[in-house]
């Protein structure tokens, strides 16, 4: 849904005040990656004499290699209510890491975060309750999200019908396809009105029309003076969704700034000639 | 950070981490970093318990779903159970020293430890196992273990139910002590609740915990009163050794209920007030230990 008659710059806030909705100062994430396969899923369960035996055996084969991985390096910016921010950048270079820590989920290892209100996080990978129907999820959901069962059963009609995914609702979420999963994650992250909206690739596998909604409930989310980050592969999503941009290259932040500036400059980039970075970022 | 290269435009400065603490307070922001106030968590948590409640219908179904037998494995689980302890305990190595009715001694000790330790293993896993939720939506932490705790509950129901039968049709008369049935399981179920909460938290911290909690349960089954009666072996060891194995938290439990059930087991009120104590310390401490790391749950 490329739509060429955007403005250069992306478009002004409709908040005339400029109030933080998240403050992010000098964060950086550390992930500890214990090498090896660990086994953790048949250990516990049934406590039979075998498992552990099994157990402990298994663990002889384990080298605990402690590895860690710099996701994010020393990040630090400022977002508003009523803005929505892209964050762009190759793979792995740290979004999806950034998102979860902004969203307070993931524990900075150092810096610190500062949000307004509640935030919710639309991950592909974000997984509910794969096992159960998404009626439950729904609710589970909702719930989660600080709505009352009652507001939720009030509205589940509509959040189906956002979702799109019909009759489905009420078959176990690991039937669905990755694009009804993440129709049904946006309807229901979207149920609550968050303070601060997290979107992490999740409009990508929906189809052209609902991408369109899903702009509009982006829109009027953001008219609610709520802040909305969204982390898209699509250069155009990025492009109709936000006004400013936050561009990620091996965990740091190189650029942040208005849309059309900042895209110019990624799709100018050639990753194969500069590979460290674009020259004169960094 | 440098400037940019021509088009690009000025990244803004970053706030040093005064200033940026600053403009937080200044508009109200609270940090991630921090934990609320533990006054304040008990009250979120309450606030949540229609939320708890979802959670654990939800995994209730979800488990049941998953055989295909369903429920009708909560029901014939504990009768296995209890027969092939009756074999080993009953028929084979016999502890039935100090007991009269052992079927119905035995069963209580089966079903009531089984209880504990399927709580305490589901429990402690509570975090980890639901890290899609974690990762994903911010709510009071502690509502997992504690909605796994309350799905133990419903998945013990109809093991209590077998019990009866099994209390019921080895000759035990109807007294007004089985009205105290719910009480010494509401206790117990309270008391579980604070382990689980603290061994959420461990299991957290490292995950090799895991491996060590069969290995406790396995101990702790031999150690707390399952096969045979704590009171008759007591005298062997010093008396003060005698208390502590009596009045532990996953001892105490079986004692009581036995004392409910049992016509030989008479109630000795003394126990039942530690029980209580138990009942009332290990949810607080085990709510005030959950909360220390709240900020931490759902790391990588
Ligand atoms: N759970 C994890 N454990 C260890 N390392 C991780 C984990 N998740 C991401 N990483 C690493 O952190 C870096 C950033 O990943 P990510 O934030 O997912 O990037 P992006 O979303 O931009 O593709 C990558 O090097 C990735 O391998
Ligand atoms: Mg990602």
């Amino acid at each position: 849904m490329a739509a060429p008659d955007t403005p250069a710059g992306g478009r002004t806030s409709p908040v005339p005040e400029r109030r933080p909705a998240a403050i992010v100062s000098h964060l950086d994430i550390i992930y500890r990656v214990v090498g090896g396969k660990r086994s953790n899923t048949s250990a516990i369960g049934d406590d039979e004499g075998e498992s552990i035996f099994r157990n402990l055996i298994g663990r002889g084969k384990t080298v605990a290699t402690v590895q860690s991985v710099h996701a994010v390096k020393d990040v630090s910016f400022v977002a508003y209510h009523g803005e929505s921010v892209g964050i762009i950048g190759r793979n792995g270079s740290g979004k999806s890491t950034l998102l979860r820590a902004v969203a307070g989920l993931l524990p900075p290892t150092n810096g610190e975060v500062f949000l307004a209100g509640t935030p919710a996080l639309l991950g592909v990978n974000a997984v509910l309750m794969s096992a159960l129907s998404g009626e439950r999820n729904i609710y589970i959901g909702g719930q989660a999200l600080g709505l009352t069962k009652a507001q939720v059963k009030e509205r589940f009609e509509e959040i189906v019908a956002f979702s799109g995914i019909g009759d489905a609702v009420y078959r176990p979420m690991s039937t669905y396809s990755s694009g009804m999963a993440a129709r049904l994650r946006f309807a229901i992250s979207t149920a609550a009105v968050p303070d601060v909206l997290m979107i992490d690739e999740a409009l990508s596998t929906g189809d052209a029309e609902f991408r369109k909604r899903s702009g509009e409930k982006v829109d009027e989310i953001r008219e609610k003076a709520s802040t909305v980050f969204l982390v898209s592969h699509s250069n155009s999503t990025v492009r109709d969704l936000c006004d400013r941009v936050l561009w990620m290259h091996h965990g740091r932040l190189i650029a942040d700034g208005p849309t059309e500036a900042i895209l110019t400059a990624y799709e100018g980039w050639d990753p194969k000639k500069h590979p460290a970075g674009p020259p004169g970022i960094g | 950070m440098t400037a940019g290269p021509e088009g690009l435009p000025q990244t803004p400065p970053a706030l040093s981490a005064e200033e940026a603490a600053a403009l937080a307070k200044r508009h109200g922001l609270p940090s991630l970093g921090g934990r609320p106030p533990f006054g304040d968590y008990v009250g979120s948590l309450w606030g949540q318990r229609s939320f708890i409640w979802t959670l654990s219908t939800a995994q209730t179904v979800a488990r049941n779903s998953s055989d295909r037998l369903g429920m009708l494995w909560t029901v014939l689980n504990p009768l296995l159970l209890i027969g092939s302890y009756y074999l080993v305990f009953g028929l084979l190595v016999p502890t039935t020293k100090g007991t009269t009715n052992f079927i119905a001694f035995l069963a209580i000790g089966v079903v009531i430890f089984g209880y504990m330790a399927s709580s305490i293993t589901r429990g402690s896993k509570s975090i980890v196992n639901n890290i899609g939720l974690v990762r994903a939506l911010r709510f009071p932490r502690a509502v997992l273990p504690v909605a796994e705790t309350l799905t133990q509950v419903v998945t013990v129901l109809p093991a209590i139910a077998v019990l009866m039968v099994v209390v019921i049709v080895t000759g035990e008369p109807v007294r007004w002590h089985w009205l105290l049935l719910p009480v010494a399981l509401a206790m117990q179920t309270a008391i579980l609740g604070g382990m689980v909460l603290i061994a959420a938290r461990l299991v957290n911290i490292s995950r090799d915990m895991t491996n060590l909690i069969p290995v406790a349960i396995r101990v702790l089954r031999y150690v707390s009163g399952v096969f045979f009666s704590i009171e008759a072996y007591a005298a062997r060891f010093d008396p003060f050794v005698g208390d502590v194995l009596m009045i532990q938290p996953f001892a105490l439990p079986i004692a009581l209920v036995r004392q409910c059930l049992l016509e030989e087991a008479p109630i000795q009120w003394i126990q039942w007030a530690a029980g209580l104590g138990w009942a009332v310390v290990l949810p607080a401490f085990g709510l005030w230990f959950f909360w220390r790391d709240e900020a931490k749950y759902g790391r990588a």
